[in-house]
Order: C-alpha cells, then sequence, then structure tokens
C-alpha cells in the first residue's frame, strides 16, 4: 500500500467518525490511563496518522529524551510500514520526519511560556507552524488548577490546532458516572474529547469516555495491539 | 597470578569506561590500576611500582586529551578479574566505539560534577543504550569548584532519562572533599595516606546524618522496586545490605537503574567503592545475552559461555605495541590454548596460536590458555579487525558489527621518498585496525586518498602517520563522499557489436534496471531457453558490477541498483565473455540517465547544546545549513538541539557555531544517514563532473 491508503484505511477513520468528525481545531483532548497501559503509543499512533498526510506535528514530552520519542515513532512507524507493506518506505518516513517536531523538557524546565517560545522560533526559523500538539506526560491532572487547563485551551485557540494531552489515572481514583477520574472530569467544560485505555490480559481497549456534547459517546470497536502498538479493529 | 584458565564466570568482569573527553576517564582509569596493582603487589610481594599504568599509550591521545585506542586491561579487585575495555570518547570513531561496547558487559560511566551532562555525554549514552550495556555512574572531581553531584544526579534523570540514584552523598565538596557516605552501611569513608589507599571507615558526621537518613530512604523506595524481599523487609524493619545490594544488582542487569557513586579520582577519593560496585553490580559473561550466526543454517545462536563448547571468539582490535602486533579477542564460548588451530571465518585461513597473553597494565603476562567470557591479547595472528575466530568445529560468525561506508575524504601526498615508503605501511596498517578508514589510489589524479567518518577522524591519522611512522604528508581540501541512483525503473536493450577482421565480438542483452532501497547492487536473470548462455550471464553480471563504480550522472558511486537480465542473443563464434561484459556497460552507459538519477550526500546527525538564550542562534546555523531539526530538549537552562544536516554544510561548523554563542555552545556529529541532495547541489555535481570528462577525453 501507499502511504495515503494507509491513512484512507486506518482504524483511525473510524475513531474519528466516532467523535463527530475528529477532535477539531482550537480543542483539547484527553487520552488516560493507567500508567503503562499504552498512552504514548496511542498519541503516536494520531501523530503518526497526521504525519501520512503531511500535517504538521508539534510532540512535546516531559522527561523523556528526543531520541526515546524519536525511537516510538521509528518502532511503531516500522509496525505499520511492515503491517500494512508500505511502498516508498523510506520516503514516507522522510515525510515523517519532516513534518514532526520533538520538544522535550525536564520536569523542573517546563512551563506553558516555554512551549510558545518553542513554538514561535520553530515557526520564525523553520517556517514550522504546529497543526496538531502532543502533550505527552503533562504533569499530573490532580494538581492542575482551572489556569493551568485553560493554558492549553488557550494553545490550541492561539495556535489554531489540536492539543492532545495525556492523564495518567490510578485504580483508586473517584470516579464520575461516566468513568472518569474526578481530577479529570471537574475541568469537564474545557475539554472536548476523553479516550481511556483499558487493559485487557491480550489487548487494550480504546473507549469514547467524553465527545465533545454528545451525552452519548459512542462504543468504540477499536483496541491497541500491545505487541506492535498499532491500532487495529476488535 | 596463573596462567591457566579463568573458569569461574561469576568472577569475571568486563568493563568499559565511558565519558566526555574532559571527565576525568584517563585519571579514574590509572587510579583503578593503582589500586589494583597495589592489592596486587602486596600479595605477590613483586615490590613493583604500579603508578604512572596508563591506558592512553598513544603520545597524541595524550596530547589531545582524547582516547583513540580500545586496548583492554586486565586487573584484579576482591577475587574478581576485571577486562578494562578502552571505550573511545570521542564520537567521530564511531566504529572503535561501536566494537568496544560490543564486547564489554557492562560500563561505567563517568561524568564531571561541575560540568555534569553534556551533549557528548549524551552520545555516550546514546551508544551505550543501543548496545543494552547495564551502567554504574561515578561523579568525578567534587573537588573542584562549583561541584554538585546531587545536581548531576538529577540531570542523568532528566537529560538521560536514567533512574538514577545516590548510592553516596559527598563529604565536603570543593577544596573540603574528604570521603563519602556509603547509603547502604551507613557508614563515613574517609579517605587517607599519601594516594587515599587507607581507607578509614566511621560514623557519619553529626551535620551530614539527617541528610543520609533522607538520602538513604530515597535509595531504599528506588532499589526496592527491584526486590520484593526488600520491599518486605523494609515493612518489618529488617533491611539487611545484603537485600540492598541483590536488589541494586538486579536493577542494573535490566538497565532500569543506574547507582551514583561519587568522589575524586584525582584527588584518590572514591575510587575503592566504584571497584567494589563493578564487582558486585555489573554482570558477569553469563548475564549478558551474545548471539553469533551459524553460518549453515543461517541462523542466530545465543553463545553458551561453556569453555567446553566449539570455539567462538571475535577479533575486536588490533594493536601494534611494545611486544609486537597483538589482536585482542574476546572468547564467547570455547577455550584457546597455546599450540591449538583456529580458522579464521572469514578467509577460511587456518592459523596456529603461538602465544597468548593476558595485558596488564604496563606490563604482559603470558598465559597457557583462556576460556569463554575472557578478553585475551594473541600474538602473531594475521586478520583484521572484527574476524571471528573458530576451531573448526562450529561454522558461526560473530554478527558484525554494521561498517558504515566512509563518508568523506581527502588526498593525501607524502613530502618526500622515504615518506612515502613509510606512509605505505601506515595506510596498510590502519585500514586493518579500523575498516571505516580507506586508502586508496585516484587513478586519474594518482593521488593518495584516505576516507573516513569525519574531519577529525582523518586529522588523527594523518597526526599518527607522521608520529608514529615518520611519514609526513600534504593534504589536500577534504572532499564529501556523493554517492548517485536512480528514481525510475529503465527498460534496456543493447548490442554489442564489433568486426575488425579476426574473430569478432558480440552480446545483446534486454532487460531492466530499477531502483532498489534493499541493497546496494543486486542482480537476477530471467533468461529462458538458452538465448544468453548461462556461461555469459555471469559475464553481464560482472558488467554491471563493474560500471557500480562510476555513475554517470555525476561521477561518483552507484547504489541502490537492481539490474534483471530478461532476454538477450549471443553468436557462436563471436561471442565470448569480454563480450558481454562489454553489452553490460554499453547498456549502463546508453541507459542509466533515462531512470531519472538523483545524487545522494551524507547526511550528520549533529546535536548542539548551549545555553537557552541561544535557541534561536542555534537554530538559525542548523537551518542556514539545509538542517532538518529533529527535537529540541530544554532543562536547567540549557538547551539540546538535534538535527539531520548534510556533512557538506558542516566543513566550519565549529568556528560558526563559537561565534554565533559567544562560545558557550558545543556540538557532536555522526554519521545518520544518506539521503537525497537538492537539485542545485546535483547539477553543481554534474557541472563538474561533466567538465573533468570533457578534459579527460581532450
Amino acid at each position: 500500500m501507499y502511504r495515503k491508503e494507509i491513512n484512507e484505511r486506518s482504524p483511525l477513520r473510524v475513531f474519528e467518525r466516532s467523535i463527530q468528525g475528529g477532535l477539531g481545531k482550537g480543542n483539547v483532548g484527553v487520552v488516560m490511563s493507567r500508567a503503562g497501559a499504552g498512552k504514548t503509543a496511542f498519541l503516536v499512533d494520531i501523530a503518526l496518522d497526521e504525519l501520512m498526510r503531511e500535517r504538521k506535528v508539534l510532540h512535546i514530552n516531559i522527561d523523556n529524551p528526543v531520541e526515546k520519542v524519536r525511537e516510538f515513532y521509528d518502532e511503531i512507524f516500522s509496525d505499520l510500514a511492515e503491517s500494512q507493506k508500505l511502498e516508498r518506505r523510506e520516503r514516507a518516513h522522510l515525510v515523517v520526519e519532516r513534518n514532526r517536531l520533538i520538544q522535550t523538557y525536564g520536569r523542573e524546565s517546563f512551563s506553558m511560556d516555554k512551549v510558545k517560545e518553542g513554538i514561535r522560533l520553530a515557526s520564525e526559523h523553520m517556517s514550522f507552524d504546529p497543526e496538531v500538539i502532543i502533550v505527552d506526560g503533562w504533569p499530573k491532572f490532580s494538581k492542575a488548577t482551572d489556569d493551568d487547563v485553560q493554558e492549553l485551551v488557550n494553545l490550541a485557540k492561539q495556535y489554531n490546532c489540536e492539543v492532545w494531552v495525556s492523564a495518567r489515572a490510578r485504580r483508586e481514583d473517584e470516579r464520575d458516572d461516566r468513568g472518569i477520574p474526578t481530577k479529570i472530569s471537574r475541568f469537564d467544560s474545557m475539554l472536548s474529547v476523553v479516550i481511556n485505555l483499558e487493559p485487557h490480559s491480550d489487548h487494550i481497549r480504546l473507549q469514547i469516555v467524553k465527545d465533545h456534547d454528545n451525552k452519548d459517546a459512542a462504543s468504540l470497536f477499536l483496541e491497541l495491539d500491545p505487541r506492535t502498538l498499532l491500532v487495529k479493529w476488535r | 597470578m596463573s596462567s591457566k584458565a579463568i573458569t569461574e564466570l561469576d568472577k569475571i568482569r568486563n568493563i568499559g569506561i565511558s565519558a566526555h573527553i574532559d571527565s576525568g576517564k584517563t585519571t579514574l582509569t590509572e587510579r583503578i590500576l593503582f589500586y589494583t596493582d597495589r592489592i596486587h603487589a602486596i600479595h605477590e610481594v613483586r615490590g613493583k611500582d604500579g603508578v604512572g599504568a596508563t591506558m592512553d599509550s598513544m603520545e597524541l591521545e595524550r596530547e589531545r586529551g582524547i582516547t583513540i585506542a580500545s586496548a583492554a586491561t586486565h586487573t584484579e579487585w576482591d577475587g574478581h578479574h576485571i577486562n578494562i575495555i578502552d571505550t573511545p570518547g570521542h564520537v567521530d570513531f564511531t566504529i572503535e566505539v561501536e566494537r568496544a561496547l560490543r564486547v564489554l558487559d557492562g560500563a561505567i560511566l563517568v561524568l564531571c560534577s561541575v560540568a555534569g551532562v553534556q551533549s557528548q555525554s549524551i552520545t555516550v549514552d546514546r551508544q551505550m543504550r543501543r548496545y543494552n550495556v547495564p551502567a554504574i555512574a561515578f561523579v568525578n572531581k567534587c573537588d573542584r569548584s562549583g561541584a554538585n553531584p546531587a545536581r548531576v544526579t538529577e540531570q542523568l534523570r532528566d537529560k538521560l532519562s536514567h533512574n538514577a540514584v545516590m548510592m553516596q552523598i559527598p563529604i565536603g565538596l570543593e577544596a573540603d572533599h574528604r570521603g563519602v557516605i556509603d547509603l547502604v552501611e551507613m557508614k563515613a569513608l574517609i579517605f587517607e595516606g599519601e594516594n587515599g589507599e587507607k581507607i578509614s571507615i566511621e560514623e557519619i558526621p553529626a551535620d551530614l546524618l539527617a541528610e543520609a537518613e533522607a538520602r538513604r530512604e530515597v535509595m531504599l523506595d528506588a532499589v526496592s522496586m527491584f526486590s520484593e524481599e526488600l520491599m518486605e523487609a523494609m515493612l518489618d524493619e529488617n533491611v539487611t545490605t545484603e537485600l540492598i545490594h541483590e536488589a541494586v544488582r538486579r536493577g542494573v542487569l535490566t538497565r532500569e537503574l543506574t547507582p551514583v557513586f561519587m568522589g575524586s579520582a584525582y584527588k584518590n577519593r572514591g575510587v575503592q567503592p566504584l571497584l567494589d560496585a563493578v564487582v558486585r553490580y555489573l554482570p558477569d559473561p553469563t548475564q549478558v545475552e551474545n548471539t553469533a550466526i551459524d553460518l549453515d543454517s543461517d541462523e542466530s545462536m545465543i553463545v553458551d559461555n561453556s569453555p567446553d563448547s566449539p570455539l567462538i571468539s571475535l577479533a575486536f582490535k588490533l594493536e601494534v605495541s611494545p611486544y609486537g602486533q597483538l589482536t585482542y579477542v574476546r572468547i564467547y564460548q570455547g577455550t584457546l590454548s597455546k599450540g591449538d588451530s583456529m580458522v579464521n571465518v572469514r578467509t577460511g585461513q587456518k592459523l596456529k596460536l603461538g602465544r597468548l597473553a593476558r595485558m596488564h597494565a604496563d606490563q604482559m603476562q603470558d598465559i597457557e590458555e583462556a576460556a569463554a567470557g575472557d578478553i585475551v591479547a594473541l600474538f602473531g595472528v594475521d586478520c583484521a579487525s572484527g574476524d571471528t575466530f573458530t576451531d573448526g568445529k562450529i561454522n558461526a560468525t560473530m554478527t558484525s558489527i554494521h561498517v558504515p561506508e566512509p563518508v568523506i575524504k581527502l588526498a593525501i601526498k607524502p613530502i618526500d621518498n622515504k615518506a612515502s615508503a613509510n606512509m605505505a605501511k601506515a595506510l596498510q596498517r590502519f585500514t586493518k585496525e579500523d575498516p571505516t578508514f580507506r586508502a586508496y589510489l585516484d587513478e586519474e589524479t594518482n593521488d593518495t586518498i584516505i576516507a573516513g567518518m569525519g574531519e577529525l577522524h582523518l586529522e588523527v591519522y594523518v597526526e599518527r602517520m607522521k608520529r608514529e611512522f615518520a611519514a609526513e604528508v600534504t593534504t589536500g581540501a577534504p572532499q564529501v563522499a556523493y554517492r548517485e541512483t536512480i528514481r525510475n525503473e529503465i527498460a534496456f536493450n543493447y548490442t554489442h557489436k564489433k568486426q575488425t577482421g579476426g574473430s569478432g565480438q558480440y552480446g545483446k542483452i534486454q532487460g531492466v534496471i530499477m531502483p532498489n532501497e534493499e541493497a546496494d547492487f543486486e542482480f537476477e536473470s530471467k533468461v529462458t531457453g538458452g538465448n544468453v548462455p548461462s556461461e555469459y550471464i555471469s559475464a553481464v553480471e560482472k558488467g554491471f558490477k563493474s560500471c557500480m563504480a562510476r555513475g554517470e550522472y555525476v561521477g561518483y558511486p552507484v547504489v541502490n541498483l537492481k539490474f534483471r537480465l530478461e532476454d538477450g542473443a549471443s553468436h557462436a563464434v563471436d561471442s565470448s565473455d569480454n563480450a558481454f561484459q562489454a553489452a553490460a556497460r554499453g547498456a549502463f552507459r546508453e541507459f542509466y540517465l533515462q531512470g531519472k538519477p538523483i545524487a545522494l550526500e551524507p547526511v550528520m546527525l549533529v546535536s548542539v547544546e548551549g545555553p537557552t538564550e541561544f535557541q534561536g542562534e542555534i537554530l538559525a546555523t542548523l537551518m542556514q545549513r539545509r538542517g532538518m531539526v529533529v527535537g529540541t530538549t530544554e532543562d536547567a537552562g540549557f538547551v539540546r538541539i538535534d538535527a539531520e544536516v548534510p556533512l557538506s554544510e558542516m566543513f566550519g561548523y565549529a568556528t560558526v557555531i563559537r561565534s554565533a554563542t559567544q562560545g558557550k555552545a558545543e556540538f557532536t556529529m555522526e554519521f545518520a544517514r544518506y539521503g537525497t541532495a537538492p537539485a542545485e547541489v546535483a547539477e553543481e555535481l554534474r557541472e563538474k563532473w561533466l567538465e573533468k570528462k570533457a578534459a579527460g577525453s581532450n
């Protein structure tokens, strides 16, 4: 298959349709799961899908060095290329690399001002204007204030892009009736989409727990293969 | 010490000492050899003074403050045999680093307590990660002003994402640095005596007790993740040192934990506890999985470390020493004995092992035999570095280390006849030692060309020629090693025909030339019905292969092509091997340019690190050089930018980055891949090539 076909046939098209055509520009989405259940993998899946259609993705990671993030992409890309028999693999890989910018921060060094400064420099020197921003390892929701979350929304609005943020859930978290931990749902009005990753013995199930203003979030027949970390049909 | 083989594998440690240039690696190595030899001398009453023992045998290395050669030195500590494999610190010598990392089982990562994690530490760490080398860290230079081991530990966590945990805290820093507190034993270690050889074990000074207790808590929390027994013991409040050591060892072996030790090698503080840690926490040869390729089945096999299995050993380093030419080998399984015959798997050559030895810091010890897991030196063995030796009972090779093609070349000219003869000797030696270093004669210009992995790489060899071989040479400007290939498939149909009295030449071939990402050169024949007699098919392959040396587009070597021969014709009298080779060359000349040729250029992974306020300036220098920024990392006021930049744009970058950042940024670079050169670069290369061709035909 060629790059474009992989895009068109990706299970993520179903995911997109299930959340009314996607997260949407200017909006913030959350991917939550327990530690080690595949948040980063799913975020990279989303990013790769965007990158393969030449949309610019800024991947922000707190705690991991650039090469680790890059290795993550390379691994998932190569699994994707292998399973989909991707033609002109090297060129597709170059498309991915050209459209992606990774910014990583030490835990103590991260701030929204720095992110904005980074985007300004990228735009000025590299003509890089992100269409999707991934924030992996965002400081804990449990400690976040309204202002912190508002900053994420502002980021999405200011640059007119989609912002995906990871959140770690714990077993002991108090949850609302949709199953969203209250430490996250207290920001409900600011978050457009919330995805939960639920680990089972041999797969990780994707659940849409909040879908914009839709009261009944669609059931999603998708899961994450824990071996390849790719999204697949259930 | 006995000249018999060491067979207690759990008593062997093959370790490397990896570090940034100025972090004091050489001093630390010297001190390690000093302390270990000292103990040794006391036991054997040899009265030998081990001072001055050094791994950096080459004069040049000391002068530049970098280590080029990777020698292996044997020493002993606490009943264990430690082979220290010297890992070159500079990234330009990638293959040497990779070779060294290949044969070692664990490493000490040395960091400067003032400068902390620098861009080169990051490169070294990247290499260690690639080879899954478990490591312990040593924060050196605690006597220097500005020393802060706690900050360096944090940087290990943040910048290198090591699960780093302090196993000690310093007693005094800078000028007051006297020793360390061992957080496992909860004792103070004060280093006394002229050379720090006397360790006085004392109670923890009262003013440090609170800090020591807090740090111990942090350490136990981190370490207990690797041992349920320890976790339970913590709940029951009966933690033992054995439980802690065992848990740390488990964490280190899986690379999930990096225990941090500290001291000052220069001031003789903290080295002995580091040696204890090497023995305690780093893996023995059986705890690391190494694979070979069984050439009979073409499948990979895990070496079994047994001294009784068929021999598999890897020559990882050639060295000229005062004792003669040495080949360092790591034995993966089986036993090597004096007088044995071995087979060089690459050449099939059989050879007899006359002499083997263990290299101590500054003396050599002849031994009778050596067994799996050990590293020894062989005498008078003719081979290239990277060759595998077996005893002939098994047909296997240690999986080859990927040898990248050289990316830069330089013409050299000897200044006189004497230099000329010496230069030949030097080049012969270097090319055997280092597969990424090449030397050849440019047939057109009659220049000797040397090629390698970077400017510094070649510079070092030019200087070694002068110093070690008295071969003084002048050098030309460095040139990038471009390549070329095609984008589109081309069908060819070509007849080679010559009739000039006597027997003529005739060969007709038809087929396809296509781009091929898989391999540099591939040939297949789909000829049926004997239209091209089978004896000439290999002539066609040979003809095509000879074309790969130089393309018709920009005159550089051609890569990534597949040739498929589909049909053809021959003549009973006039066809010959030569005629079909000529046909292949003719077809290539005539059709190659129709395949949309492109030029390929070497692209380097460049990492620049400097204060955050220079982020814009650094980005600008990279973008001006056609850089593709991969990512940026920001921490503690410093930013590191990783970018892929064409090598041709990197000449003189050291000066540029210095002036752009007031000398505050530094950079490292290593080969990443070959990438398509932009049209303007290709055009320029093509113009030069056409000029050269025109000049040649006049």
